[in-house]
């Protein structure tokens, strides 16, 4: 209707006057500001002398430093929900699409990346589509899914029940999902800040982080604070889900403890209203196929700090997020440990821009006696690893997202760095749930 | 001991006092909390997830606020996917079926005013942050805060039956004030009716409704798609020739381009408080009227130059 309105009704005196005075309200207040059409805009910007525009621009540049779209922080939430059919109920689920493809660079033949949606060549990489579902089941129930396509397949990656009413502020999830175990493990890579994931998770838990078909409970405190503590028991088995568990080699259900259990708790500090602290501790233990009863158990801790005014209207966001793990794995005659993580800082600058940058490291494995040791998951480790990484992300929308991303590898048992560049692309298509914090 | 026991008579002591309250209320936006403490007064506890300085389409679901919604009574939101991004998920976290979308304690208050900017026919994306349900800024206009109260104090009186006379009340007596106030108001406004506006995002659709001005022009070129220069060329030009005097824009958004606007086509600029400060007292009333003195202030300032 606004179209027909601006083809048809625009007075010509009036070029840029989209919508007649005389038009009924809704015409203006249609969703669509009432911008010309653009073949018109020459014409519009005509009376206007090049110092002027020039000072539009700086304008245009003082309110982007000063203020960031939330869009694609770690928490973004944005999402226009039920976008096409949003007038009309509808009893359908909320489906988005996310596709994440980039070109990539290596300095390595054989690059060491651990993420199973990582770019993992030099050329065209798809990394992901992956298409989310949720909806409310009835009034006791919400379902969600993520269904991840590759190039030459599908996976469900997650889908799960969640209840919406239990007593003593328990909730629970069944289903196939991602262990809350730290930070990043539970996430999609839709919201991380970075193009790859962090290499310790893969090495620890497999490319696809650490999920499974199992059960998970969780319990508000009623502590005054924000403390969550959730525990969960899921299969064990998946080269690329649970490494450091069964693994590949699927030895079975024989007695609960074949089970991964995996714990954490997550306590939030509002500092300010500006300023927020999430502090996350985490443990996963279950069964290993080294032999009868080996276990293997993994010790997390995360914390995110963020910095977002929203006192004044400056949008500008730093967030600090870092992550320790460390594993104990029962073998033969020995104990393995090993450990790692990262941390990294982005900072949203301008409306659109952000920055962000990493620093890895991952320590070999070791014997009980602290005696270098050789690790049967990954042999060719046996040195430090460490990795820096920066990028820079440009989102023209909150739905589209265009990062560069260099990185140098340190893998002290390679002769040489392994440098790498991604120039990664993503874009979301329909209503795509809100974000965890 | 003595200190143990000290200790435990202050938090004995501190639990009746905070339970004593009928009903917990959560609104989202703080223009919701400061009508429903106008219409519940000492029955209720309102609280604002968001801050009144803070663009409500893109609140961080902070887990603390999970704790405010896994004891509330009540959750009021502005609805029309104002709050999509990250309401949800708090309702989700919060483990209390009352306040999840199809309870008794959740209450979509843009059902209850008449919605402007419904949009016609197929929407997408391509249009920007469009509101396919209509336009979320409803708070601006006076007569849908009666409406709101209204339907806040009925669902008040559902929940809490031994109060409904208090809310009754309540509601009497926010709405009279207002009635009263918003005559003052059109008065000392009457000069902007038919006035030709310019607005930065659309944020004031029931404002021109209620105070008859029109919006020629937004200065982003698409709702949440920031301006570019040859847009804001358009909207100088264009509100140069409709020789616009005023240009809006709400308190949390960046203000450089909109000045430069402003300055260029010889308008007044006019932040807009976004919001009720809830947390220094300020009421809806008090509120509106703020924003009543504000234009009527630069309005005077263009007649006397």
């Amino acid at each position: 209707m606004l179209v027909v309105c601006l083809l048809t009704v625009v007075p010509a005196t009036f070029a840029q006057s989209t919508v007649p005075t005389d038009a009924p309200r809704d015409v203006v207040d249609a969703g669509i500001p009432p911008t010309p059409p653009a073949s018109d805009a020459p014409d519009a910007g005509a009376e206007l002398s090049a110092e002027e525009l020039a000072e539009i621009q700086s304008a245009l540049g003082a309110d982007a430093t000063q203020a960031t779209l939330p869009a694609s922080t770690p928490s973004p939430a944005p999402a226009t929900s039920s976008g096409v059919l949003g007038a009309v109920q509808s009893l359908n689920a909320d489906l988005s699409f996310i596709l994440d493809a980039s070109l990539a660079v290596f300095s390595d033949e054989e690059p060491l990346q651990a993420g199973a949606h990582d770019p993992t060549k030099t050329g065209f990489n798809f990394q992901q589509l992956e298409m989310s579902v949720g909806a409310a089941v009835d009034p006791y129930f919400r379902f969600d899914a993520n269904i991840v396509f590759s190039q030459f397949g599908v996976e469900v990656e997650e889908a799960y029940a969640k209840t919406l009413d239990l007593p003593l502020n328990l909730q629970v999830r069944a289903g196939q999902f991602l262990t809350r175990f730290g930070r990043i493990n539970p996430t999609h890579p839709h919201s991380w800040d970075f193009a790859d994931q962090p290499f310790m998770l893969g090495r620890i838990f497999g490319g696809e982080g650490n999920r499974g078909l199992g059960v998970e409970a969780s319990w508000l405190t009623p502590l005054p604070w924000f403390v969550e503590v959730i525990g969960s028991a899921t299969d064990a088995a998946g080269g690329a889900t649970a490494r450091s568990f069964f693994g590949d080699r699927d030895l079975g259900v024989r007695t609960p403890l074949d089970f991964q259990l995996t714990g954490s708790v997550k306590q939030f500090f509002p500092l300010s209203d500006d300023l927020s602290l999430l502090w996350g501790l985490s443990y996963a233990t279950g069964p290993n196929p080294t032999g009868h009863r080996n276990r293997t158990d993994v010790f997390g801790t995360d914390v995110y700090l963020k910095f977002r005014p929203v006192t004044v209207a400056s949008n500008t966001v730093v967030a600090l997020q870092a992550e320790v793990l460390y594993r104990r794995r029962q073998v033969p005659h020995d104990v393995l440990q090993d450990g790692g993580g990262y941390a990294q800082v982005l900072w949203k600058f301008a409306q659109r821009w952000g920055t962000a940058a990493r620093y890895e490291f991952g320590t070999p494995a070791y014997g009980g006696q602290g005696q270098a040791a050789v690790d049967y998951l990954d042999p060719e480790w046996t040195d430090t690893r460490q990795r820096i990484s920066a990028n820079v992300t440009f989102w023209p929308s909150e739905f589209s997202r265009l990062r560069l991303q260099g990185a140098a590898d340190m893998a002290k048992w390679r002769e040489e760095t392994g440098w790498s560049a991604f120039l990664q692309f993503e874009v979301l298509a329909g209503a795509h749930g809100a974000h965890q914090f | 001991m003595s200190r143990f026991l000290l200790l435990l008579t202050v938090v004995l002591g501190l639990v009746p006092t905070v339970a004593r309250a009928a009903l917990r209320v959560v609104t989202t936006v703080p223009d919701l909390a400061a009508i429903a403490r106008a219409v519940g007064g000492d029955r209720v506890t309102v609280q604002s997830l968001a801050l009144p300085t803070q663009d409500p389409h893109f609140v961080d679901a902070r887990p603390s606020l999970v704790l405010d919604l896994n004891r509330a009574d009540l959750l009021l939101a502005v609805g029309l996917e104002l709050e999509v991004g990250w309401l949800g998920t708090l309702q989700t976290g919060a483990r209390n079926a009352r306040i999840q979308s199809g309870g008794r304690g959740f209450l979509d208050c843009s059902r209850l005013v008449e919605r402007l900017g419904v949009p016609a026919g197929r929407v997408d994306r391509s249009m920007g942050d469009i509101h396919p349900g209509g336009n979320p800024h409803y708070l601006y206009d006076p007569r849908a805060a009666m409406r709101v109260a209204r339907g806040i104090a009925e669902r008040l009186g559902e929940l809490d039956p031994e109060g409904k006379a208090a809310y009754a009340a309540g509601l009497q007596r926010f709405t009279s004030e207002l009635e009263a106030a918003r005559a003052g108001w059109e008065k000392r406004l009457a000069s902007l009716r038919g006035m030709p506006l310019v607005t930065y995002h659309e944020s004031f659709p029931y404002l021109a409704s209620w105070l008859g001005f029109q919006t020629v022009a937004f200065i982003e070129p698409k709702p949440g798609i920031p301006p570019n220069p040859s847009h804001v060329a358009q909207v100088i030009s264009l509100a140069r020739s409709r020789q616009v005097r005023l240009v809006l824009q709400e308190s949390y958004y960046p203000d450089t381009t909109v000045r430069l606007v402003a300055d260029k086509v010889g308008a007044q600029f006019v932040r807009i408080p976004a919001g009720t400060d809830v947390r220094a007292g300020q009421s809806y009333r008090e509120h509106i009227e703020e924003i009543v003195t504000l234009l009527e202030r630069a309005l005077k300032a263009k007649e006397t130059p």
